[in-house]
């Protein structure tokens, strides 16, 4: 087990990111996101769950910064985040770029500590098709107030 | 053309730093899923791995492994290579500018100096036995400079030998190949497979993180040795066209574009 240090206490000072690992060829030629998308954030030590899955649940708190990124699993497709779409009282992502290039990030300040899991929807470009492609399965902020209620 | 099969292991290097290990801190990934590999995404990854020939039986090349390593919260391997000391330079040209027109305007603030020392930034120097880093000026997970200790991005993971069950085997024979890839700073591992013997042989990736630490007021980077293991599952099926599900032949393209 790892041990349990001071992280609950203190505030992280890199963003909480949220990487996305997409097999683009596989989404693309099966036309299904869902089996093809894997969610891992950096805060398993504060108790995120769902790792691999497109329902990550992030365990966040309030002042905490977001950061959402993609990483493909091929490097040759390409692949972007377009759209996060959440509840604005909970956070307003913003879309930025690693400066002096075009690969997209997003990120977010969280605004409230969460007594419930907000799902929130994720939307990526593939390829060359212009339709974005959206997970049905939501992934959710969660706060660290209603860890036990979930049971996962 | 060989096929070729790429393994990403994602990292969680923040995580494995504190715990100094990586058990429950990383992730695989192979494109084979269609093939048959199980595990993909978790720590159990087995790779499938068909055989080199096709269903007429003609002799198919052999496969090969590539291992690609990245950390999770990291700025991601997409940014062009050399993106860290590109990064690292642009800020340096900037801070000179501004730096020449506030003594051309003559009047020098406080916040404009607290904004220079903050693109300034820290470098990092490579620790004596370290390999693979070179002193560079510390930038964030955004791509911005920083003196924060804590803010830092995490260095791409570097894989420093193969071992295993499918290495003394002489399942596969791995060895680390330069090229003028893009993406990973050049430098990647790689294994032809011997899929004459179908079965399920484990191997273990040596893996080097690095540390940034503070000693005698310089920071260092401290590299940090730890390895993790998977598995290849070697099969004997034919290999097959991952368009048509045979064997070599003519795609299934129309001989004709549709008439729209």
């Amino acid at each position: 087990m790892p041990p349990r240090t001071r992280q609950t206490e203190r505030r992280p000072v890199r963003p909480v990111t949220i990487t996305a690992v997409v097999d683009p060829v596989a989404a693309l030629a099966s036309e299904n996101l869902d089996d093809n998308l894997y969610l891992y954030d950096t805060n398993k030590a504060a108790g995120s769950t769902g790792f691999g899955t497109p329902e990550l649940r992030s365990r966040v708190r309030k002042g905490d910064t977001l950061l959402w990124n993609v990483l493909p699993l091929e490097c040759e497709t390409y692949v972007a985040l377009t759209d996060i779409e959440i509840d604005p009282r909970i956070a307003e992502p913003t879309r930025k770029v690693y400066p002096g290039t075009d690969i997209v990030f997003w990120t977010a300040e969280v605004k409230q500590d969460l007594t419930e899991p907000v799902p929130y929807r994720l939307s990526f470009l593939l390829g060359t098709v212009s339709t974005p492609f959206s997970p049905t399965a939501r992934p959710a902020l969660a706060g660290p107030s209603d860890e036990g209620k979930e049971g996962r | 053309m060989a096929q070729q099969h790429g393994i990403i292991v994602l990292f969680d290097v923040e995580n494995a730093l504190r715990t100094r290990s990586l058990d429950g801190n990383t992730y695989w990934f192979d494109n084979m899923k269609f093939l048959g590999s199980s595990g993909v995404g978790t720590e159990q990854l087995e790779t499938i791995v068909p055989g080199t020939y096709f269903l007429d039986g003609s002799q198919a090349t052999e496969q090969v492994l590539n291992w690609l390593p990245a950390a999770l919260g990291s700025i991601p391997p997409t940014v062009p290579r050399n993106y860290l000391a590109e990064q690292a330079r642009a800020e340096d040209r900037r801070t000179l500018e501004e730096l020449a027109s506030l003594s051309a305007e003559g009047g020098v603030g406080e916040t404009e100096v607290k904004q220079l020392q903050r693109r300034v930034g820290k470098r990092a120097r490579k620790a004596e036995s370290g390999r693979g880093l070179t002193p560079a000026k510390l930038l964030d997970v955004t791509g911005k400079a920083t003196s924060s200790t804590e803010a830092y991005n995490y260095p791409a993971p570097v894989i420093t030998d193969i071992t295993g069950e499918a290495v003394t085997e002489k399942i596969i024979y791995p060895a680390q190949y330069g090229s003028p890839d893009m993406i990973y700073d050049g430098w990647y591992w790689a294994a032809t497979v011997d899929t004459s013997r179908p079965g399920v042989y484990a191997y273990t990736v040596h893996v080097q993180l690095h540390e940034l630490v503070e000693r005698n007021d310089e920071l260092v980077w401290e590299s940090v040795d730890l390895t993790c293991e998977s598995s290849l599952k070697i099969i004997s099926d034919p290999k097959r066209n991952g368009f048509t599900g045979a064997g070599l032949g003519v795609l299934p393209l129309p001989p004709v574009p549709a008439a729209g």
